[in-house]
């Protein structure tokens, strides 16, 4: 930490300037190959598949379709199928063969707006149980799907009659250790977090943030949910501790201002838990380390367990781009290497070094 | 601290506007308030005050050194490339992301593969989650809901506050107050997580891929402290795949846990998997110290360290074993006084037990008479005693012929100042031997194991046989086992137990037909201690014979059965025993009491002339009186003397040796094969495992006279040492 040479350093390995907006890219688990989405100018969306190789992304496969298409996850299947889930303008859901993109191999219409966010679990061998797919949406509701399962959602998690609906913006699971257990936890654009238990079905958690939630995850969707860290429109961002729930106080948290706008993304290393990135509104990265108290759990005045937060290290910070990085993925296969795209309409292969020894 | 808050505090206000004259070198040296430097920083960098560039880096470099992690000395800094980089790392992560590519394309190809074969459904799959099961949330958390929309600060419609009802909220407030709270859910250590993973079906690639996760959740876990939860997921990632990585972990976690078998079955495991691995070897040695096995734990790390001399772990390790192994903790033997010298021997220097004889030496010695009191002296003699001595024989040190003497009596004597003072030199002493023994096995771990390999074990190999055999003696792992049991069993006061286990060790030894008579007198003296302590003065005054008959003029026995005598009301031959003691040793206060106190007796009982019935009083011969502690049942010190005796052996061979084979070489060259033979025969008896001189001796046979003895010796030679040296060397 004190030599400026044994922090990691965040290298821009490939940049690739593309002609569309970019919403989203993922690795394909077990390759080299990303996929990125995006809207067309001329207001259709694109899926562009690339290999990295040689120090260059070349486009291997670009398929286009009707509607953008805003969010992507591989996290609810095989590791020999892996086939993409989408979530795009109009509030599809569709999942592709990226063998043979051209139809999708499930579609339903599962929301009314945009899909904003979407989060699976279940595939990959990662977390035990059914394969399942969350979508949140502007129409204020939470969806869950499971492929198997055609035309309706397996759970559906909304606002009352009445009550004002809250534009959703992110989705996450979490707590899928075993077949039974799994949460997801939800985001809203006036500061909401909630956290909704579906083996009980019920709503466990919530709490406000003060401003609009964009991006909440857990740590590890596949263990006895251990963190989250959500981040927020004003530049903040907050690490609660899962372990230990107070009746009344909740969750422990921790929060740093770390960005001067908006924190778009969060994304933990795959391969270490207390290691996350935060993607900023002025086109910053910054890698954070988590550090764990001495004791995560003590008892307040009335003898009830209560949560311990810990603290958050800067590990490192780089400026890549004066417009927004809308959205971060590590690599599951080789540490530290992630692709991150941004509103400059540029897809950018990083390689973060010395994960290891921090 | 607090007067710098004052400093600071008095003269600012973090609403305001920092002062211009705060923008001064001066004053951003004194200033210790991070919040306050921030400030000014900020003020500095928007330049409102002017641009001072060397002033901000002053103030930086000061908050820096105020607080390192501050938040206003983050940097924007731009995105490295390749080119910030030196050209050795660059190219080694092109390297590597290039292999990384190589391997994944042959994954996905053969993923591709299989995928053929994917139409098997997959069976431990849960059902699809009761669709159409209408939402549960909108009506379990309906409540909540709600009270999320009235408590949420931000965006709050306006339509909410029309429908604010005071008297409601009042109550809710009240309500709060009363109302019991659900416990806080803490999520269970380790919540019904399997710890198997049905991988069956799975290809090779998903199971690698899969029992890597795995593993790397084990190793988050263990970061964060939660060994339980590390524990099951490494047991998950090996139910996949068995890999070495996974059970150094678990055992690593077990360690952390303090399941020494379950470690230990994982250590064993990885070096089944692979041998000589050594992370699982310093575990191993780890879960060894931790159970009491030093020996073992000693061979382990000596093993790592010849693979990593460097290891500073194992270095550490051992040294506590070391350690260890000459004082054992003091955990099992607290509260209780010692009565029987050789377990003193293990752990004569803790401080604890120091405390507990000095606290005890202080008190006015008792009279020896009845049951009760007769227990006092014998603890005393059997602390203050023999114990010492070997110690400082065994580190062959100078420290037991000059110290031991006055040491045993300043101990006896009970003076406070000097014993304590001797107390502490023991102690001093085995960490200078320890310090040797450490140093010698760090540096120079193969030399000695080199010179280990020829003849006699020496160096630290022969020290460590010394030091764990140092409570037995020579007596064999089982005979040592049930000497030490019956020594724990005797501390704690079950002496009728303990006298078993002693019967069956004396029982064990004389069926074994080992040839140690100092360790079965030691094994008869604790015995004896425990008659004594029953009250079965008869069968102690036996046994403490024998034990004498086996080593003469021996301390412990000779008071042992004074006492016994004593008790029996025997005065004659008390005082004779006692007397002897105090020939051998006349710092034995206990003896001293004892003495005065039956003169007394038998001048009541035999008048004047009570002399001349006394039984003779053997004369102790004067090695016995002097090199009284080498008398004395002590296996360790005869150890250690034997010991130092073959290392000067060994040394002097080692010189005929080379001798011997020089002038066998010569003959060889002078063609005098018969000469050199001799010669090559007596480095042969002086070292029969030396190769090289096999085949010397064989090399003018086979050109000159083949004997059949040279064919022979070559024979061995080769079969010994497999390379053939035909050179001379």
């Amino acid at each position: 930490m004190s030599s400026p040479l044994s922090k990691p350093q965040i290298i821009a390995h490939i940049q690739k300037s593309l002609n569309y907006t970019i919403f989203d890219s993922k690795w394909i688990p077990c390759s080299a190959k990303f996929v990125s989405l995006g809207n067309f100018a001329r207001g259709t969306g694109v899926m562009q598949i690339y290999e990295v190789q040689h120090g260059e992304a070349q486009l291997i496969k670009e398929v286009e379709k009707p509607k953008p298409i805003k969010c992507a996850t591989f996290g609810a299947t095989s590791l020999q199928q892996r086939h993409i889930a989408t979530g795009d303008f109009d509030g599809n859901l569709n999942i592709w063969n990226l063998e043979v993109p051209e139809v999708p191999v499930y579609s339903v219409k599962a929301h009314k707006e945009i899909v904003n966010s979407i989060d699976g679990v279940g595939g990959l061998g990662i977390g035990d149980g059914a394969p399942e797919i969350v979508t949140g949406s502007r129409d204020g509701t939470v969806k869950l799907w499971d492929p198997r399962q055609r035309d309706s959602p397996v759970a559906n998690m909304e606002p009352v009659e009445g009550e004002t609906k809250r534009d959703c913006w992110t989705v996450a699971f979490g707590h899928a250790f075993n077949d039974q257990d799994r949460c997801v936890c939800a985001g809203y654009d006036n500061g909401d977090i909630k956290l909704f238990d579906l083996r009980n079905m019920s709503l466990r958690w919530e709490t406000n943030i003060k401003n609009g939630v964009c991006c909440v995850e857990f740590d590890r969707k596949d263990i006895n949910m251990n963190k989250l860290v959500a981040t927020s429109l004003e530049g903040k961002f907050h690490v609660f501790d899962m372990r230990t729930q107070h009746p009344t106080k909740g969750f422990a948290s921790v929060s740093e201002k770390a960005h001067k706008s908006t924190i778009w993304q969060v994304r933990h290393l795959p391969q270490n838990r207390d290691i996350f990135m935060t993607a900023g509104g002025a086109g910053n990265l910054h890698l954070w380390k988590y550090e764990y108290p001495a004791e995560r759990s003590k008892k307040d005045s009335d003898d009830v367990d209560m949560g311990v937060a810990g603290s958050v290290n800067l590990l490192q910070n780089v400026t890549l781009s004066t417009q927004p990085i809308a959205s971060l993925d590590w690599s599951p296969d080789k540490q530290g290497l992630c692709v991150c795209s941004g509103f400059d309409q540029t897809v950018r292969v990083l390689i973060v070094t010395k994960l290891n020894v921090v | 601290m607090s007067a710098d808050a004052v400093f600071c505090s008095s003269t600012v206000d973090y609403r305001g506007k920092v002062p211009v004259e705060h923008l001064d070198y001066g004053y951003i040296e004194k200033c210790k308030d991070v919040k306050y430097m921030e400030k000014i920083l900020k003020v500095l960098r928007s330049g409102d005050e002017g641009i001072y560039p060397h002033l901000t880096t002053f103030c930086e470099s000061h908050l820096e050194k105020l607080h390192p992690r501050s938040p206003a000395l983050r940097k924007d800094n731009e995105v490295a490339t390749a080119a910030s980089l030196s050209k050795d790392e660059w190219s080694q992560i092109v390297d590597e992301l290039k292999t990384w590519q190589e391997e994944t394309k042959k994954t996905e190809t053969s993923l591709k593969q299989q995928r053929v074969f994917d139409d098997l459904p997959k069976e431990n799959i849960p059902p699809i989650r009761g669709s159409n099961c209408s939402i549960a949330l909108s009506e379990t958390s309906n409540a909540n809901e709600k009270r999320s929309s009235s408590t949420c600060p931000l965006p709050r419609d306006y339509r909410e506050w029309d429908k604010f009802d005071v008297e409601r909220e009042c109550e809710k407030i009240d309500g709060n107050v009363v109302k019991n709270d659900p416990p806080a859910i803490v999520t269970k250590r380790n919540p019904e997580i399997k710890t198997k993973v049905e991988a069956a079906l799975l290809t090779q690639q998903e199971k690698l891929f899969l029992a890597n996760r795995e593993k790397d959740k084990g190793n988050e876990a263990f970061r964060a402290k939660d060994y339980e939860e590390a524990v099951v997921y490494y047991s998950r990632s090996l139910s996949i795949i068995a890999t070495v990585a996974a059970y150094n972990n678990r055992a690593q976690a077990e360690i952390k846990l303090h399941h020494w078998h379950k470690a230990m079955s994982d250590c064993q495991s990885v070096l089944q998997l692979q041998p000589g691995n050594v992370k699982a070897l310093l575990r191993r040695a780890t879960v060894h110290k931790h159970t009491d096995h030093f020996q073992l734990a000693v061979e382990d790390l000596r093993t790592v360290l010849r693979e990593e001399p460097q290891n500073a772990a194992a270095t550490k390790l051992l040294s506590e074993t070391e350690k260890l192994m000459e004082h054992p903790p003091v955990q099992h033997r607290k509260g209780k006084k010692i009565l029987i010298k050789e377990v003193e021997e293990e752990h004569n220097s803790e401080d604890n037990e120091e405390k507990e004889a000095e606290a005890f030496l202080v008190e006015p010695s008792q009279p020896v008479g009845g049951e009760e009191s007769s227990a006092a002296p014998a603890e005393r003699g059997d602390m203050g005693n023999a114990q010492k001595k070997p110690h400082g024989r065994g580190d062959g040190g100078p420290h037991g012929n000059e110290a031991g003497n006055p040491h045993a009596a300043g101990h006896w004597r009970g003076k406070g100042g000097s014993a304590d003072k001797y107390k502490v030199t023991p102690d001093s002493k085995e960490k200078v031997a320890n310090g040797t023994n450490k140093r010698g096995s760090t540096a120079s771990v193969q030399a000695d194991q080199s010179s280990g390999g020829k003849g006699t074990p020496d160096g630290g190999s022969a020290r460590e046989t010394i030091d764990l055999d140092a409570p037995c003696g020579a007596l064999p792992p089982p005979l040592s086992r049930l000497k030490n049991e019956g020594n724990l069993l005797f501390k704690n006061g079950q002496f009728s137990d303990a006298l078993e286990k002693y019967s069956q060790a004396i029982q064990g030894y004389t069926d074994s037909a080992i040839d140690s008579p100092e360790d079965l007198c030691v094994l008869y003296s604790n015995r004896a201690a425990c008659y004594l302590k029953d009250g079965n003065s008869q069968d102690c005054i036996q046994d403490c014979t024998r034990a004498l008959e086996l080593q003469p003029f021996s301390l412990k026995p000779l008071l042992r059965r004074a006492m016994a005598y004593e008790s029996l009301e025997r005065y004659r031959k008390a005082y004779a025993d006692y007397k002897t003691v105090l020939q051998i040793d006349v710092g034995v206060p206990a003896a001293h009491d004892s003495v005065n106190r039956i003169t007394r007796l038998l001048i009541e009982q035999d008048g004047a002339e009570w002399r001349e019935k006394l039984p003779e009083i053997p004369l102790v011969p004067l090695s016995a009186q002097q090199h009284r502690r080498e008398e004395p049942p002590s296996a360790e010190a005869l150890q250690a003397r034997a010991e130092k005796a073959a290392r000067d052996a060994e040394r002097k061979a080692e010189v005929r040796f080379t001798a011997s084979k020089q002038d066998g070489n010569e003959f060889v060259k002078k063609g005098q094969y018969q000469d050199a033979m001799a010669k090559y025969s007596d480095c042969l008896k002086l070292k029969p495992e030396e190769c090289a001189i096999y085949t010397n001796r064989s090399a003018p046979g086979p050109c000159h006279f083949l004997s059949p003895l040279c064919s022979v010796t070559l024979y061995r030679g080769v079969g010994e040492q497999s390379p053939v040296i035909w050179f001379w060397d």
